[in-house]
């Protein structure tokens, strides 16, 4: 790219050189002027398409601002200028006319004569290219046709003079002439880029369309009247003078419309600018909506938006917490304690709070009520703000808009100007709707953290939920004379319900099942604190109801005085099939004998009610053999209130359905009571904690 | 879900509260707003009639351990009356009589204060 730009200005200037020597020979040589006028005037032209070209592939592809084209343009013309009043401040007239051809008479004439048309016409390309720029931006169907049938023209009209001799006119050119300005008037037209400059833009617009029109009329006068410049181009190239005289011409009138369209458009360049920025704040926020898992980056873009789309001298933001913000009616006093500063923007926490002493804070209701933005237009003589007096100057005006969202009031959104009565309605309307694309902003910025938090919180869960699990027998103690069944579900992830088997010395199996009082949580810190003393306890010899006592005492220093504990604790001599057990306040026991079904309730109180002796003598122990075929039913209330409708599964449920077992497995047992209770339901979720432990003494081998 | 309610009155010194419905984890916050705020209006001779409680949990009972201790220290009693036998058993199983008078009718409860008067 750069070689091949390199080249195409060497080749160029290289062709200039050589027309510049053959101008020198011509001056010594009377050459045939038809064949030579004809070669010079080719090398011109070459000369020139090629400095076009190296001037095209150097531009970038990208037209940069139109203001800035004016400008480079500007000094352009202003160099030029310059030059050619300088050429013309040279004394004397160095041609001589002779049959229509121009012939300089020394070689310093020839000299300045070429490099000004040199200038000139390198001005000329740079013009045409700029304007080409200009005249494409926002394009349409026809655009880039009218300029090429232009630029044609153009040509056209600087060719058609190779036609005659270089002081004569010809009726052709005349015509092609006029075609070409018809044809830049069409195009001049294309002023569309006006539109969509700011304000400051239009103004710069205004004064280099202005000075462009002076400069380019100015060096078209010098072009065209009988001046050294004049004839200097004319001597050089008769058709190049043409085609800058309608370089010139055309960027004349296109400045000239330029000037006045960008006038026209002067008045309503402020509300154009206001709307664009609108416009843009508003996509830039509703981009913000997908952008929300940084609330302080959210904030830091809705103050400076709301500074940006209403010219705000200050603004900030305050928001609601969640839990205030979800409620409604007498909730306002608390609204007002918990509202938080959560951005500012120009303006100090401190100075928010002199306004809000100053009752702004009072207002806030009136907001909320209203749901609709709040206008202070003059904040030092407003009546509502007159509590304290208020440092003025700072602020004039300010407003109050509502954050509400479908779920309640989130926040607010102040603004503040200058001036007083600076917010006009416009103002009003843009910075609501933007409050209310804040507010969702806002809102779904909420939503993703607690949908997070929840997420957390049930992974903790499932989590306790596998821990508690393990706190249960992972393997159920076999052996010959006993079969042994057992399940536990917790209503909520985790539960209070417990049970549990140990094997002690002598040969004996304890059986505990308990119930601590409550559910989820709570009962789970207090199940697995059991567990810790069931664990610690049975392997020193107690007996049931000593186990109860000496529980108590431990539970007694940490349990809450809402909460209890009710556990049945038994001991089975797994040599005799004697059972031993003591029930505190637990649910009885549930026995099948060969006689029949029923429940084994010893005397007994919940551990945490009472202390001491008072627990102790509540504690009966009782003791009963079990026999072959003999079936105990430990469970929790789970069971027995297990509820539908009102109605519950009881006691006598539970006794009928179980005495039908008789002479089932263990598991079997475990199973028909289970089931029963989710047929009893409804196959609904259960209301509490449900735990059921089977236990079938088969008893020693019979011998034959 | 289910319904509960407590009816308030005063008879003879003693404060009776009317329980009706389910009493559960869900419905136990009330019964425990109304213990404060006889503790705090310094009424200590307490009768609670379970005649339309139909049902009572744990997380139930738990509010009569909470308040009892400072009943009693304050020279008071909070005596239970009128239980449904469904009532009664839960209340029994876990050893509440040891720990509470129950009455089968409220008067006879109300009436246990007098001598103390």
């Amino acid at each position: 790219m750069k070689l091949r730009r390199f080249l195409l200005l060497l080749i160029g200037l290289f062709l200039l050189l050589l027309k510049f020597a053959f101008d020198v020979i011509a001056m010594n040589v009377s050459l045939g002027p038809a064949g030579i006028g004809m070669f010079r005037e080719a090398l011109v032209a070459g000369a020139f398409f090629l400095l076009f070209r190296a001037l095209h592939i150097s531009l970038p592809q990208r037209t940069p601002h139109p203001v800035r084209r004016l400008g480079v343009l500007l000094i352009g013309a202003a160099l030029l200028l310059a030059s050619l009043a300088l050429l013309n401040t040279l004394p004397a007239d160095g041609f001589e006319a002779k049959d229509l051809v121009l012939r300089p008479k020394d070689y310093a004439t020839l000299f300045l004569a070429s490099i000004a048309s040199v200038l000139a016409g390198g001005f000329a390309i740079l013009n045409i290219r700029f304007l080409r720029d200009l005249v494409l931006q926002y394009r349409k169907k026809w655009t880039l046709r009218n300029f090429l049938v232009l630029v044609v023209l153009i040509i056209g009209t600087a060719a058609s003079t190779l036609l005659v001799r270089p002081l004569d006119t010809s009726v052709l050119e005349s015509i092609l002439y006029g075609l070409a300005i018809a044809v830049s008037v069409v195009n001049a037209f294309r002023l569309p880029w006006i539109v969509y400059l700011t304000k400051r833009e239009k103004m710069l617009t205004l004064a280099f369309s202005f000075l462009l029109f002076v400069l380019l009329t100015t060096t078209n006068v010098f072009l065209s009247q009988s001046t050294l410049f004049s004839r200097s181009v004319i001597y050089y190239s008769p058709s190049l003078q043409k085609f800058i005289a309608l370089s010139l011409l055309f960027s004349n009138i296109y400045f000239g419309m330029a000037f006045v369209s960008t006038l026209f458009h002067l008045p309503t360049a402020e509300a154009f600018d206001r709307k664009r920025s609108e416009v843009s704040s508003i996509h830039t926020l509703s981009k913000l909506v997908t952008q929300v898992f940084d609330f302080h980056e959210l904030m830091e873009t809705v103050t400076s938006m709301t500074l940006q789309v209403c010219e705000a001298r200050s603004c900030w933001i305050e928001i609601i917490p969640y839990a205030e913000s979800e409620m409604d009616g007498d909730g306002h006093r608390r609204i007002a304690a918990a509202i938080q500063i959560a951005g500012l923007k120009n303006i100090t926490a401190q100075e928010v709070e002199d306004l809000h002493a100053a009752g702004l804070r009072e207002l806030r209701a009136t907001v909320l009520a209203d749901r609709r933005a709040l206008v202070i237009d003059a904040l030092t003589d407003d009546p509502r703000l007159g509590k304290q007096r208020l440092a003025s100057g700072k602020i004039g005006s300010l407003v109050v808009v509502p954050l509400v969202s479908h779920v309640g009031p989130l926040g607010f959104l102040y603004a503040t100007k200058s001036t007083e009565y600076g917010f006009v309605k416009d103002d009003i309307d843009v910075i609501s709707t933007f409050a209310d694309q804040a507010t969702v902003a806002i809102e779904n910025s909420r939503l993703i953290k607690k949908s997070i938090e929840r997420e957390r919180l049930v992974r903790e869960m499932t989590l306790a939920q596998e821990m508690q699990k393990k706190l249960l027998p992972q393997v159920l103690p076999t052996h010959p004379h006993f079969e042994l069944d057992a399940m536990s579900t917790p209503a909520f992830e985790v539960g209070g319900d417990y049970y549990d088997f140990v094997e002690l010395s002598g040969n004996r199996l304890g059986i505990i099942v308990g119930d601590v009082s409550g559910k989820g949580v709570p009962a789970a810190f207090y199940m697995s604190e059991v567990k810790g003393i069931f664990q610690s306890l049975s392997s020193q010899h107690v007996s049931p109801r000593e186990f109860m006592i000496q529980a108590n005492a431990v539970l007694a220093g940490s349990i809450d005085k809402h909460s209890f504990v009710s556990l049945i604790y038994a001991i089975l001599d797994v040599g005799s099939g004697r059972l031993t057990l003591a029930r505190a306040g637990h649910c009885p026991m549930l026995y099948m004998g060969v006689s029949g079904a029923s429940y084994v309730r010893p005397d007994g109180m919940g551990l945490g009610l009472g202390e001491g002796a008072l627990f102790a003598d509540a504690i009966e122990e009782y003791a009963l053999q079990l026999h072959p075929g003999d079936v105990c039913l430990f469970y929790t209330d789970g069971i027995t209130e297990a509820h539908r409708n009102g109605d519950e599964f009881g006691y006598e449920r539970l006794l009928s359905i179980a005495s039908e077992t008789r002479g089932r497995p263990a598991a079997d047992v475990k199973e028909t009571v289970l089931r029963s209770v989710d047929t009893f339901i409804e196959h609904g979720a259960p209301h509490d904690d449900l735990t059921l432990v089977v236990l079938r003494w088969v008893g020693p081998a019979q011998r034959s | 879900m289910s319904e509960f309610k407590i009816a308030q009155r005063e008879q003879e010194s003693v404060h009776v509260l009317e329980l009706k419905g389910y009493l559960d984890a869900h419905t136990a916050p009330t019964l425990e707003e109304a213990f404060q705020s006889l503790l705090k209006n310094q009424r200590f001779n307490i009768v609670v009639n379970c005649k339309d409680l139909s049902y009572i949990s744990s997380a139930g009972l738990g509010v009569f351990m909470a308040y009892i201790e400072d009943v009693r220290k304050n020279k008071g009693d909070i005596k239970l009356s009128n239980m449904s036998p469904k009532v009664y058993n839960v209340f029994d199983l876990l050893g509440f009589p040891l720990l509470y008078e129950i009455t089968r009718d409220e008067q006879e409860a109300v009436k246990k204060f007098s001598p103390a008067k």
